[in-house]
């Protein structure tokens, strides 16, 4: 699909994949994720190569973003925290709603929500989750200008705590500007500029 | 034993399966065609007369066989199932893919051959007995492994997994089903006539030798097809590495009047 | 705990869209309609074939459910939420299939007495049909989920379903209704809840493992 790459992100720093459509982002997304296996490759977190290390320190957030339709805000992420074996009281999650610009919503089916309220829903699973790394496939896509902001900020605010950010962006100037690597996939050769 | 080990080796990777194969081809075409038609010729005029069923028995010289196969290959589909599944060998996966449609080309033939057999003998083209029962739902697994194969056509690798999968899951449950389907003709009805031509089975050599001679044919031909079947899957799925394009130009350069 | 929150969420996805519990049923309800109609509505006619056709009913509008066990959660994004949290793949798939039970397996289980009731079924059979059905519904949802995590990547899986499990169906369709018959019958329906309870240990320990099997190849 595209040709060989291979990165290092330490803590606290932040890698756009940039490439035509079709260049494979996605695909590497997942497979770094964990969703497809790597067919050639691999993935260490804190030089482990165990895959329920990565699992327990990744969060992943993909084109299709896992909200159920027909359960309310405050479910979903109810349901999200519990799998994850992380434990929230409601409060919280309303505080953390309200964060994430859905004060109001909170009794609202995911199916009623806008396209970009659905995505400020999933995105502040990474909030409660509180994973050290984050992957995400063109989180900018579908949000508007506040909304662009306050992900840019928590995505800043991560980084500061030492986190490390991978994602996908077009036309994202702020967040290329923070970025300390540059991957371009190309099918003949992948460029990584820092 | 040496040998042996090498031998095996040298069959899992796909350009020395395909190199050692290629020279089978035609002599297993040839054993094939040849004990078909011995064994037909036989069969059909040589035979003696059974003294039950007349010449309507003779069927049986294709329709024994066939039942034979369709269990045997699926017994290699299933195999060659664990094969892909667990050891993900891309030579297990073109046997089991190219075995799969030889199989339920046998089964079908088997039901075929039943039913026109059943109509002299039973008065019904289709009986629910127990034998062409579980041979129903034989078909039924091919089809299920064939099926899950081309739903997935845009990643072969990904449908050959999971059609091992399905396999295996039927490799698993055919004895149950056998078992079940044999209990629940037993209940229902009493035991049907047997295809085995007569309750005391055959005994005679000269019924014997054909039916021996049509199996071993079978068994010639699915050698020869499933080979030639696996060569092309395997050309087709590798068509991007160098030792395709190396084959077929081979292939090209012994035959006159084709340039490359 | 993960296995609770997955049926928990999946129960109630279910409660919301009613119509998952309530499409077999009204399926049950039509298809019943219909063997009067065709067959004629003479009592003696209905109860002979009762017992295959309440339980051949069971199982074919379990079947129309079974396509959406993984399809749902594959289309949605969800099933990645649950396989990346790390959660052990088959006792998620378990989960999944307990939810299904409750969801579609009880509510078939409970109406198969009024199918039976519809085709006159002997009335001293329904405790063994209801028995039949609460070892075999498990082994739909079971059986189900293999087959919808084989198909959850496809357009218009529900014909390949059907193919792939019509197979694994066939030995608990014999015992279970095998049962019942025997029941009609006078006799003692001992030896097939026997083996019904067989295929149900068996499919409760292989399937999770095959469904996962599906699962991960399907991520891939």
């Amino acid at each position: 699909m595209f040709a060989p790459v291979s990165f290092i992100l330490q803590p606290g720093q932040l890698a756009v994949i940039a490439g035509a459509n079709g260049s494979g982002k996605t695909t590497l997304l997942e497979a770094l994720a964990g969703l497809s296996l790597l067919r050639r490759g691999e993935a260490r977190f804190a030089q482990s190569a165990e895959q329920h290390v990565w699992l327990q320190n990744s969060h992943y957030l993909g084109h299709k973003l896992g909200n159920k339709a027909n359960l309310t805000c405050l479910e979903n992420l109810q349901f999200v925290a519990s799998i994850n074996a992380t434990s929230v009281t409601q409060h919280q999650l309303e505080l953390l709603l309200e964060e994430a610009g859905l004060a109001g919503y909170e009794y609202q089916f995911a199916n009623d929500l806008s396209a970009g309220q659905k995505k400020r829903l999933a995105l502040s699973r990474l909030l409660m989750l509180n994973k050290t790394f984050w992957l995400l496939d063109e989180p900018f896509v579908n949000l508007d200008h506040g909304g662009c902001d306050w992900l840019y900020a928590m995505i800043e605010r991560h980084l500061k705590q030492g986190g490390a950010v991978l994602l996908t962006a077009h036309d994202q100037k702020k967040i290329h500007a923070l970025a300390d690597h540059h991957i371009t996939l190309q099918p003949s050769a992948a460029e990584v500029s820092s | 034993m040496n040998r042996i080990i090498k031998f095996y080796h040298e069959m899992g990777s796909p350009p020395s399966f395909y190199r050692i194969t290629s020279h089978w081809l035609t002599p297993l075409l040839v054993l094939a065609l040849g004990l078909t038609l011995y064994g037909l010729i036989d069969g059909l005029f040589f035979a003696p007369e059974d003294y039950q069923q007349g010449d309507s028995y003779r069927i049986i010289f294709v329709h024994v066989p066939a039942a034979w196969m369709s269990m045997f290959i699926y017994a290699i589909v299933g195999v060659a199932g664990i094969m892909t599944f667990v050891w993900r060998m891309k030579v297990a996966e073109a046997v089991m893919m190219a075995s799969a449609p030889i199989g339920a080309l046998f089964t079908a033939v088997t039901l075929l051959t039943g039913m026109l057999w059943g109509k002299p003998m039973w008065g019904t083209y289709w009986d629910w007995d127990a034998r062409m029962t579980s041979e129903l739902i034989l078909l039924f697994l091919y089809i299920g492994v064939m099926g899950i194969y081309a739903a997935y056509d845009e990643d072969p690798r990904k449908a050959a997994r999971l059609a091992a999968l399905v396999a295996i899951i039927g490799l698993v449950n055919l004895p149950i089903i056998r078992y079940s389907v044999y209990w629940w003709t037993s209940i229902h009805q009493g035991s049907s006539v047997s295809l085995m031509g007569g309750s005391n089975g055959i005994q005679d050599w000269d019924m014997l030798r054909p039916l021996l001679v049509m199996a071993l044919a079978t068994k010639f031909y699915f050698l020869y097809s499933m080979l030639s079947r696996a060569q092309s899957y395997l050309l087709k799925t590798e068509q991007h590495k160098q030792w395709v394009s190396k084959a077929i130009d081979g292939q090209a350069r012994h035959k006159p009047g084709v340039s490359s | 705990m993960r296995f609770q929150a997955l049926v928990k969420r999946d129960v109630l996805v279910s409660w919301r869209k009613k119509s998952n519990i309530y499409q077999p049923l009204v399926f049950q309800l039509l298809i019943v309609t219909m063997f009067p109609l065709g067959l004629g509505a003479g009592a003696q006619t209905l109860a002979k074939i009762a017992p295959a056709v309440v339980w051949i009913l069971a199982l074919l509008s379990t079947l129309i459910t079974l396509e959406n066990i993984f399809k749902d959660d594959f289309e949605d994004g969800s099933l990645g939420v649950y396989v990346l949290s790390g959660m052990n793949l088959p006792l998620a798939v378990l989960s999944k299939a307990l939810a299904h039970w409750l969801t579609t397996g009880i509510p078939v289980i409970l109406f198969a007495p009024v199918t039976g009731m519809l085709l006159h079924l002997p009335e001293q059979a329904n405790g063994i049909l209801m028995l039949s059905l609460l070892i075999a519904t498990p082994i739909f949802s079971l059986l189900g989920t293999i087959g919808s995590a084989l198909i959850m990547n496809i357009k218009n899986g529900g014909m390949l379903l059907s193919v792939l499990v019509m197979p694994l169906l066939a030995p608990v369709l014999i015992f279970g209704a095998g049962a019942v018959l025997e029941t009609t019958l006078g006799n003692s329906a001992y030896g097939h809840l026997m083996l019904l309870s067989g295929c149900a240990v068996l499919c409760l320990t292989l399937a999770p493992l095959a469904a996962a099997a599906a699962i991960k190849i399907n991520l891939e």
